[in-house]
Order: C-alpha cells, then sequence, then structure tokens
C-alpha cells in the first residue's frame, strides 16, 4: 500500500497528461461497450417479448409507410363499422397508450391512460406487485371499471380506491375502481424497434371491451388499428380486412405474419445489430491499442524510474501488484463515472417529469444497466490483464543494469 | 574463512554472437576485503560488477554468494539480496529526476521498510552529513551538480548498511576533497561492519589503497 501510494503520487502522476490520456481512453471504451451492451440486451429483450407474437396465425397491422393517409377524411362511423366488423369476425388484440390527463399524484407526474382489451391482456401476462388482475365483463357506464396502476401511483391510489375522471377518448365522466399495482418497471417494447421501451410506472390500465370500443371516439379507434394483432386468423382474412379498412378510412394496412416478421427483424434489426457490434468492436480494439501504445510510451519514460526501484530492492512480483492495482484503480474511477452518467441519466426523466421513462431502480440503475455494467467489468479484466502483462514484460526485457542509466 | 564470493565464470555472451567477455574468469572474496579491479576499457568491468551485484544473471557458470547459488534463488530473493546485501555505486546519472534527493536516498529503506525506525533515521542523517550533502536533500537530481548526485548514489548505496559495496568508478566527478570523504566513509564502514568492499576503477591511487587489485585482461574468445 505504501508502496502504490509512493509510484501513484511520485512516478506516475508525474506524467499527469498520460494518465489523463489513459483515463479518457479507457472511458470512452468502457461507455462504448456499456451503451452497445445495454443496447443489445435491450433489444434482445424487447425481441423475446414481441416474440410472443410469432406464431401461426397472428398477424400484426402496420400503416403502409408509402400509402398517403388522410386522417382528417376519416369518421367515427367509418372505424365504428371497421370495428364491427372485427367485433364479429374476429379476435384480435389491442392496446392503445399515450392519453395524456393530468391527476394528481404525489410525484407530480403526467398520467397516460393505457387502453387494452382482454387478448392483448392474455398476451402481455403483466405481473402485479399487489391486487387482482383485470377482469374485461364489467358493463360500461352503469358499473365502476376495474383499473390497475403503474408502481408509481400506487401510494396515490391504493388497491380499493377510487378515482372519478372524465376520461379522454369517451369523454365521459368514469368511476374507475383500482384492482391492482404493476410490477414496478413494466414496459413495453416497440414492435420494430425492440430496444425503445415505455415504462407504464404512471399508467391506468383500463379494460376495453366490445362495449367501450363502441362509445370510444376515434381517436382510440384509429391508434387502435395501427398496431392492432389478429389472432387465430389467416392470411386471407387479414387481406379481407385490409381492404375493408382501405374502404372505409382510405388507410393503407400491411399486415404481417410470423414469417414476415421474422424476415423483417432478420433483415433489419438483427443486421444493424451485427452493424453496431462490429463498429464497436472495432472501435474498442483501435481504444485497446491506443491505450497499450499509451503504457508503452509510459513505461518508455518511466523506465529509468522502474528499474532503479528494481535494483534498490523492487521485486517483479510487487511491481506486477502495482501495476494491477493501479489499473484497477483506473478502472474503478471509469465504472464509477459511468455510473454516475447513468444514474443522472435516468434521474434526469424524474426531473423532467418524462413519465413514460422514469424508471426504478438500485441506485438509479435498472437491471439492464447493472448486467451492462456487468460485462464492461469483464471487459475492463480482459483490457486490464493484457495491458498489466504486456507492460512487465516490456520492463523485465530491459536489463537493470541497463534501465538505470537510461 | 568462509569466501563470501565464490565467482567461477566459463563466458559472457551478449546477443551480438561471436564475442564474448571474461572468459575463463574466477574470483573468490573474503568477508570485509577490500579489493580494486582495473583493467583497461571495454574489458568487462562493469560486466563483472553487474554479475556480482545480482544485475545480470545471464552468463555461464556458476556464482555462490553468501554460500548459496545464485542461479537456485528466486527473483524476490535476488530483489531482496539487492535491497539489504549490496550496495551499489552507480554512475550519478542513476538517478530518479521526478524525486527530491532525499526521496531517492531512502528508496531502499521503503522495500525494507524502515523508513521509520529511528536508528534508520540517525543513520541517514550521519552519512548524508559525512558526505556533505545535507544541503542539497531537497532538491532535484537535475539542480544538483555531477559530483553532489554521485554523493547522493553512494549515500542510496550504503543506506541499508549492505554487507557488499560494489561501486563503478566512485571518485569519477569529484574533486580532492569530497573523494577522500567518500573513500573515508568508505573504508570506514569495511572497519567498523567489516563490509567487503569491491571497487571498479581507473585512478591508480585509489586502487592502491584496496587490499587486494585484480587486472582483468581481455581475452580472445
Ligand atoms: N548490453 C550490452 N550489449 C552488448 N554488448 C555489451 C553490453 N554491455 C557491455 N557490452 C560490451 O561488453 C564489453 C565490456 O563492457 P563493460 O561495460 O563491462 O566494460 P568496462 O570494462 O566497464 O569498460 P569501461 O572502463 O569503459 O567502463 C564491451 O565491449 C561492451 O561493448
Ligand atoms: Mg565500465
Amino acid at each position: 500500500m505504501r508502496i502504490l501510494k509512493f509510484f501513484i503520487t511520485k512516478i506516475i502522476l508525474k506524467r499527469w497528461i498520460l494518465v489523463l490520456g489513459m483515463v479518457l481512453l479507457l472511458l470512452l471504451a468502457n461507455y462504448l461497450t456499456f451503451t452497445a451492451a445495454r443496447s443489445m440486451i435491450s433489444t434482445f429483450q424487447g425481441y423475446q417479448e414481441i416474440e410472443t407474437l410469432n406464431q401461426e396465425g397472428t398477424f400484426i397491422a402496420n400503416l403502409d409507410p408509402n400509402s398517403e393517409a388522410d386522417f382528417d377524411r376519416i369518421e367515427i362511423n367509418d372505424t365504428q363499422k371497421v370495428y364491427e366488423y372485427l367485433n364479429s369476425n374476429y379476435t384480435y388484440a389491442l392496446q392503445v397508450d399515450g392519453f395524456v390527463t393530468s391527476l394528481d399524484n404525489k410525484h407530480d407526474m403526467e398520467v397516460s391512460f393505457n387502453y387494452i382489451n382482454e387478448e392483448a391482456y392474455k398476451t402481455k401476462q403483466f405481473g402485479l406487485s399487489q391486487g387482482n388482475h383485470l377482469n374485461f365483463n364489467y358493463q360500461f357506464n352503469k358499473e365502476e371499471i376495474p383499473v390497475l396502476v403503474g408502481a408509481g401511483l400506487a401510494t396515490t391510489y391504493p388497491v380499493g380506491s377510487n378515482i372519478e375522471i372524465t376520461d379522454p377518448v369517451t369523454q365521459q365522466l368514469v368511476n374507475l375502481k383500482v384492482q391492482g399495482v404493476l410490477e414496478k418497471n413494466t414496459h413495453r417494447s416497440n414492435f420494430y424497434a425492440p430496444n425503445s421501451k415505455n415504462y407504464f410506472n404512471f399508467s391506468v390500465f383500463l379494460p376495453i371491451n366490445e362495449e367501450f370500443i363502441q362509445s370510444a371516439g376515434l381517436d382510440l379507434h384509429v391508434n387502435g388499428l395501427m398496431d392492432i394483432v389478429l389472432l387465430d386468423s389467416t392470411k386471407e382474412q387479414a387481406l379481407n380486412l385490409k381492404e375493408l379498412i382501405q374502404e372505409n378510412t382510405g388507410l393503407e394496412f400491411n399486415f404481417f405474419n410470423q414469417q414476415e416478421n421474422l424476415n423483417y427483424f432478420e433483415d433489419y434489426y438483427i443486421n444493424s445489430l451485427k452493424i453496431i457490434c462490429i463498429i464497436t468492436l472495432i472501435l474498442l480494439l483501435i481504444l485497446v491499442c491506443l491505450a497499450t501504445w499509451n503504457t508503452l510510451v509510459s513505461i518508455r519514460l518511466m523506465i529509468k524510474d522502474f528499474t532503479i526501484h528494481l535494483l534498490v530492492g523492487l521485486n517483479h512480483s510487487k511491481l506486477r501488484a502495482i501495476f494491477y492495482s493501479y489499473f484497477g484503480l483506473l478502472f474503478s474511477i471509469n465504472l464509477a463515472i459511468l455510473f454516475v452518467i447513468t444514474a443522472f441519466n435516468r434521474y434526469g426523466f424524474w426531473l423532467s417529469k418524462n413519465s413514460i421513462l422514469a424508471t426504478y431502480g438500485v441506485f438509479g440503475l435498472i437491471s439492464m444497466d447493472w448486467f451492462a455494467l456487468l460485462i464492461v467489468l469483464l471487459i475492463d479484466l480482459i483490457i486490464g490483464f493484457a495491458i498489466v502483462e504486456l507492460a512487465i514484460r516490456k520492463i523485465k526485457s530491459i536489463p537493470i543494469s541497463v534501465g538505470v542509466l537510461d | 574463512m568462509n569466501s563470501i564470493i565464490k565467482l567461477e565464470i566459463q563466458k559472457k555472451t551478449f546477443k551480438k554472437k561471436g564475442f564474448s567477455i571474461l572468459n575463463d574468469f574466477e574470483l573468490e572474496v573474503e568477508p570485509g576485503e577490500r579489493l580494486s579491479i582495473i583493467g583497461e576499457s571495454g574489458v568487462g568491468k562493469t560486466s563483472l560488477l553487474n554479475i556480482i551485484g545480482l544485475l545480470d544473471t545471464q552468463y555461464q557458470g556458476s556464482y555462490k554468494l553468501f554460500g548459496s547459488s545464485v542461479k537456485d534463488l528466486s527473483q524476490n530473493k535476488l530483489a531482496e539480496w539487492r535491497n539489504q546485501k549490496i550496495g551499489f555505486v552507480l554512475q550519478e546519472s542513476a538517478l530518479i529526476n521526478s524525486l527530491t534527493i532525499e526521496d531517492n536516498i531512502k528508496l531502499p529503506l521503503m522495500y525494507a521498510n524502515v523508513e521509520k525506525d529511528p536508528t534508520v533515521q540517525d543513520h541517514f542523517k550521519q552519512i548524508t552529513n559525512k558526505i556533505g550533502i545535507e544541503s542539497i536533500l531537497k532538491k532535484k537530481p537535475l539542480e544538483c551538480s555531477g559530483g553532489q548526485r554521485s554523493r547522493a548514489v553512494f549515500a542510496r548505496a550504503v543506506m541499508m548498511n549492505p554487507q557488499v559495496i560494489l561501486s563503478d568508478e566512485p571518485t569519477a566527478s569529484l574533486d580532492s576533497k569530497n573523494k577522500e570523504k567518500m573513500i573515508d566513509l568508505l573504508f570506514e564502514m569495511n572497519k567498523e561492519f567489516n563490509t567487503t568492499v569491491i571497487t571498479v576503477t581507473h585512478d591508480l591511487d585509489l586502487a592502491n589503497r584496496h587490499e587486494r587489485i585484480i587486472t582483468l585482461e581481455s581475452s580472445e574468445g
């Protein structure tokens, strides 16, 4: 410890530019690894989530990006026809979120209403931390509507409490009864970009049934179609629906089946992941080369210092221990910086009242952050080992009698 | 009496092939002996000192130091002996420029973990006083004269009160007054602690003040 302190304060820090360069290089390498690792973990997780839909007979709606959609022209009668047809001929999963309302809560966050039908609810299998799952066979306008609330609303609206509010999609005064609380960080990944997620910590989940859909406004109808999922269906039925929607609303949808979705992922997402991986690896390699070069230059400049120490009593085991401790210190500093940056980012979503990105975590970091940090740590161990062993070899290759007179 | 150094070198070669020094060289030294080594430039005096001082273990031959065969000793043991049993008086440039003279001199103490020992502190004061470098202790090597630096190198070598002191032209950059001071201290230690003194020098006057002089001759081979 004494010797380590001596080395760091009296030898290594005297070349602080090299140290600073090293810290920056390693920080860059760590940050890069961290970002890439996290986005891969997140994509993988999102992909697993979406994969539950990749089943025979499942078709996911997708607005054709080339079609000219004129939303102003669509009227409620048109969409009602579509939903009538849907209700009588198809099983479909419907989930629409993003209807923001102001609902008092102790975090002062905006609350978004999330409408979900029974089929969608079944496929998602959300976990609850308290209370019971939703039931869908309530009578709209006659009974109170059972709802789930996100973890961030649990203290303001505990299980059993009532919320009276004008529902944003039906524009009617409704009475909601909190039936359960969603697990912390319950989320949904974007169908087409699985590493982007919406968190439901400040959401209210409303079960919707046919009756509700009929009473709902155009917004819910149109948004619902955007990623409606047909279950137990056929290509022919999907095409029929496509035509019906086009006739009534002028919107042109594609319905992709399991295979097409898989192809899409392979073409687009897996490929882009591969590219991210390769670029990250190349950059990482360049950074490691620069770090190695920095180490060799440092040793070149300090060889006399090291060999004089070897002359008067330092041995190679101690020297190795000093190097490992020093790099351990550098990497710890970097990991700490990375941790602070990430925690600050996550905390920033709370500060900016961004309710769909505000998350709960251990010291602010959610599990994918920790997992990515772990990967960074592993890579640091490898880099550290390589650099230290190279440095020791370099020093050993120079005889003491030559080094001291350098 | 048992010899402290028993060296039998067949030859010492360097990476460059077809060239060797110290061919069939033998040396035995008794504890407390004062030995000087002379010989023309390039004959291998410094190389010999490096071997004796455990800085170089790449040669053909056998070497017993303090009764142990050096080739059987671990790197860590060699480092420990360099720290505690051998004092190496190198050229004046063998100091760490970013450290003060005091830190430089005290380096061996750190590795022996005796920096805080009061007797060691006393020893430090005595030695720096005797060779007259008290005034430069807080300076960096590059702020000192060559003679001051070579005295600092000497002080560092004797700081651990070693059993063997090896010097490579220790007085080369000293004026006669400082040269006397250093030689006095060297021989004083030899008398008081029975320290073995081995000195490489071109200075015949200095060589003659040792008990035994050996002359290295270049041998073709
Ligand atoms: N590291 C080395 N690599 C190759 N050759 C070397 C090396 N060190 C020394 N030599 C050669 O070995 C021979 C002996 O060198 P050494 O330094 O021992 O001589 P010396 O007797 O100390 O000379 P001087 O009196 O000039 O100091 C020289 O010819 C030198 O060129
Ligand atoms: Mg020489």
